[in-house]
């Protein structure tokens, strides 16, 4: 099983330059790119085929036909996907919209637009350590991607077992 | 029996009764076929009277004959006072009757209708004095004659023993209540004279209070030339409440309040009065019986005066009050438009601020964007060369190249070439890397899979820097683009301009509000459509108001439709469309009213703000704009003159300059 990172973004220079940044992960965590909402479905249909966990969505605020602030909300209700970790990238989100994420879609975190590659990172490598950590899971096979220190406990009490 | 010329219409009095009451009547009324209603013989011959047992009779009876009824006497039975009168109002030469009832009854319940419709003249109760009846019916049926048959020579014959006409009071007070005003001053000063002997006149010049207001009161003034005000000091100053309505005797309603003045009586005019203290006045009473009627009827008619005045004031404050309040709705009907105005004021101002604004950013935003797009070539050029003296020139070249020029393909069909990879080599964290060297061919992948370590990464920073440099040329194109719709956008107002291509105005708009089209799919429909002469900057905000408007009808996901077609060579139309609920009838009604929302607490310019605006700037053009709505959502529709607005004085109105 691996942990996999979503991202939800429409543009295209916007979607490879974020899977370039997050491309230090690669071969720790399995990395995906959707250009819209029903594509970001299919990649979890993928996902769960291929029995992997998806563990973070990065999407973007504006998507066409839908707003990412939706997708996140949606998310809530699939058992595939209850516990994924939400971060909204986003340029112009209105308070409202900012609100509502927060409020409905129990967002995460928010990563304005343009971003620091390094902060980006450091916050996917948070929430990762999060979801492990949250859901007990094996840090194990992921360590690569996670804070170290912070799984630390959570190695000693599993390795009590 | 008096000769009455045959043209002349017989004049008929008719009894409604029967059994003895009718005979009791018949006797007083008729009093012998020769001398009918006669006392005096007076009105012998003129009319004749007849006796019926129900109304109905009597209608049957005038209906054969031409004959006037100018009284009709009645018992009410049977069915009723109100039964009979309207049984007789069947024929008209009734219903035109006086009517007398004639009752043994105490108490009347019937006869509500015949009160309200004024057809009840008398009521006179069994038994009657003798005679009584018939001086009744005598004064009724002159007063009839009088009014109806003005010009018939029986009407003047209408007179009493003492020449009196019939028609007019026998009692001293209701005769001095028809007496002219003087006349009567003059019986009244007449009989105090007999009781007290000649009284002074006193002559007072104009300004002189005759009465102090709330003052004690000791006696009256006859005023017998001149005039005299009354007037009362008040909360909010001195008022004049009468002066034609004063009346002859001042001080006399005093006496009904404590002897108190209510006013302050003033003379206006040269006057000419008579003093009575209370003493005289209670001498002259007691001792003559014409001084009280008079002094009745002296009061009387000033009171009626000053009633019919209080009267009149009060529909006159009920009209000025009808409008004061139609004032009041002008007022606020004007101050609403002042506010639309200044709405409308506020928001173009915005908007010239906002236009200053953006002008200014595009400018500046132009060099920054030609040094990234000249940067990102002269990378490409010197990496070409850089890459030509490295031992795998030409791989990385064709990596770099692919990597630049790749086509654009969706995150499916990128996720299948790697499938395809993965397929190939095995691993999936390889196959994105070789995906991200732009490598596609799976033989290339399998070679590469199994070459050297290092090539893998060589190629996909070669790769990289391909797909860097293409985003660095999208990105400054993007802006390039951005910068010159917001230009052309916030183009400040000046002349109309020629040869305008109302789509490029469109798509500019477009592009500048993107954002707020958040989850609307646009369908573009663009028909040929001739160029036309406009203020381009104007019709921005016509096309961003209408956008932005189709947008929050969709609240989020929907169609906006924008066609544009040519309806006739001299007219563009532009239709923009949305699929959302629609306006509801009242809210299109007002939907071009300028107002403004507040919402979690900052004002927000509303709907109607921005239509009003729009239709105005479209106005101003000689064009028209348009809003339908049904369920399947509203289509704003916009048609302008190809020649353009007719002269320069159309563009936008400036602001009211200070001291203007």
């Amino acid at each position: 099983m691996q942990l996999a990172v979503l991202i939800l973004e429409d543009e295209r220079p916007v979607r490879e330059a974020l899977a370039r940044d997050l491309g230090h992960f690669g071969g720790h965590v399995r990395i995906e790119v959707a250009e819209d909402v029903p594509d970001a479905w299919a990649v979890i249909d993928e996902l769960d085929r291929d029995g992997d966990r998806l563990a973070l969505v990065l999407a973007d605020h504006r998507l066409p036909g839908t707003s990412g602030v939706d997708f996140l909300v949606l998310l809530l209700d699939d058992p595939r996907t209850v516990h994924t970790r939400k971060v909204l990238v986003t340029g112009q989100a209105d308070q409202q919209d900012t609100i509502r994420a927060v409020n409905d879609a129990g967002l995460d975190r928010y990563i304005p637009k343009p971003w620091n590659p390094d902060e980006l990172r450091s916050v996917v490598r948070d929430q990762l350590t999060d979801h492990v950590i949250e859901h007990r899971l094996d840090p194990l096979p992921h360590l690569q991607a996670l804070d170290a220190a912070r799984v630390m406990p959570l190695l000693r009490t599993r390795g009590d077992r | 029996m008096t000769d009455v010329a045959p043209s002349l219409p017989t004049l008929r009095v008719i009894i409604v009764a029967d059994g003895a009451l009718a005979a009791a009547l018949t006797d007083e009324l008729g009093a012998g076929a020769d001398d009918p209603i006669g006392g005096s013989a007076h009105l012998t011959g003129i009319v004749e009277v007849v006796q019926v047992e129900r109304a109905e009779e009597a209608v049957e009876l005038v209906s054969a004959t031409t004959a006037e009824v100018p009284l009709v006497v009645l018992s009410g039975r049977p069915g009723g006072v109100d039964h009979t009168i309207d049984t007789l109002d069947r024929a008209p030469s009734l219903r035109r009757a006086s009517t007398l009832l004639v009752t043994d009854r105490a108490v009347h319940d019937d006869a509500a209708r015949a009160i309200d419709g004024d057809r009840l003249d008398g009521v006179i109760a069994i038994p009657w004095t003798a005679g009584a009846l018939r001086l009744h019916a005598r004064s009724q049926i002159a007063r009839w004659l009088r009014a109806h048959l003005p010009d018939d020579p029986r009407t003047g014959s209408l007179i009493d023993d003492t020449e009196r006409p019939l028609e007019l009071p026998d009692s001293e007070m209701l005769r001095d209540l028809e007496r002219e005003p003087a006349a009567v001053t003059e019986r009244l000063l007449a009989a105090i004279e007999r009781v007290l002997g000649p009284r002074p006149r006193l002559h007072l010049p104009p300004g002189i209070r005759l009465t102090h207001q709330g003052e004690g009161v000791n006696g009256v003034l006859v005023v017998l030339r001149g005039s005299v005000a009354l007037d009362r000091s008040t909360r909010v100053g001195d008022l004049r409440l009468h002066h034609g309505s004063t009346g002859p005797v001042v001080g006399l309603l005093s006496l009904a309040q404590q002897r108190r003045a209510f006013f302050t009586a003033r003379t206006t005019t040269d006057v000419e009065v008579v003093h009575l203290s209370l003493e005289q006045l209670d001498r002259a009473l007691r001792s003559e019986p014409e001084v009280g009627a008079a002094m009745a009827a002296v009061s009387i008619r000033a009171l009626a005066q000053r009633l019919r005045r209080s009267e009149q004031l009060q529909v006159e404050k009920i009209e000025l009050n009808r409008e004061l309040d139609a004032e009041r709705e002008r007022l606020a009907d004007a101050l609403h438009q002042l506010e639309q105005a200044r709405l409308e004021l506020v928001e173009q101002a915005r908007f010239a601020t906002l236009g200053e604004l953006a002008a200014g950013i595009a400018h500046e935003l132009n060099n920054p964007v030609a040094a990234l797009d000249r940067a990102a070539s002269y990378i490409t050029e010197d990496l070409e060369r850089l890459v030509t003296s490295h031992p795998q020139g030409p791989a990385l070249a064709q990596a770099l190249t692919t990597a630049r020029d790749r086509p654009p393909s969706s995150t499916a069909e990128e996720r299948e070439q790697r499938r395809v990879l993965e397929a190939a080599v095995g691993d999936r964290e390889l196959a994105r890397r070789l995906l991200a060297a732009a490598v596609t061919d799976p033989d290339d992948a399998r070679r590469l899979a199994t070459g050297p370590a290092g090539e893998i990464a060589l190629l996909e920073a070669a790769a990289g820097i391909g797909t860097a440099i293409r985003n660095l040329e999208v990105g400054a194109a993007r802006i390039s683009g951005l910068v010159a719709s917001l230009r052309s956008y916030a183009r400040p107002d000046g002349d109309p301009v020629e040869d305008v291509d109302v789509h490029q105005g469109i798509e500019d708009t477009l592009r500048l509000t993107a954002h707020r089209l958040a989850g609307a799919r646009i369908a573009r429909d663009y028909d040929e459509v001739p160029r036309i002469r406009c203020h381009p900057g104007q019709l921005g905000q016509v096309w961003t108001n209408l956008l932005v408007n189709a947008a929050e009808a969709l609240d989020g996901e929907g169609h906006i439709r924008v066609l544009t077609d040519a309806p006739d060579p001299e007219h563009v139309r532009v239709r923009i469309s949305d699929d959302g609920p629609g306006m509801p009838p009242d809210v299109l009604k007002r939907a071009f009213e300028p107002r403004f929302t507040t919402k979690q607490g900052t004002v927000r310019y509303g709907l109607g703000l921005g239509l009003a605006i729009a239709r105005r700037v479209v106005e101003q053009h000689d064009g028209r704009l348009s809003l339908e709505a049904d369920a399947s959502g509203t289509t704003a529709t916009v048609i302008l003159p190809v020649a353009g607005p007719a002269d320069d004085t159309t563009s936008r109105p400036q602001p009211p300059s200070p001291g203007g």
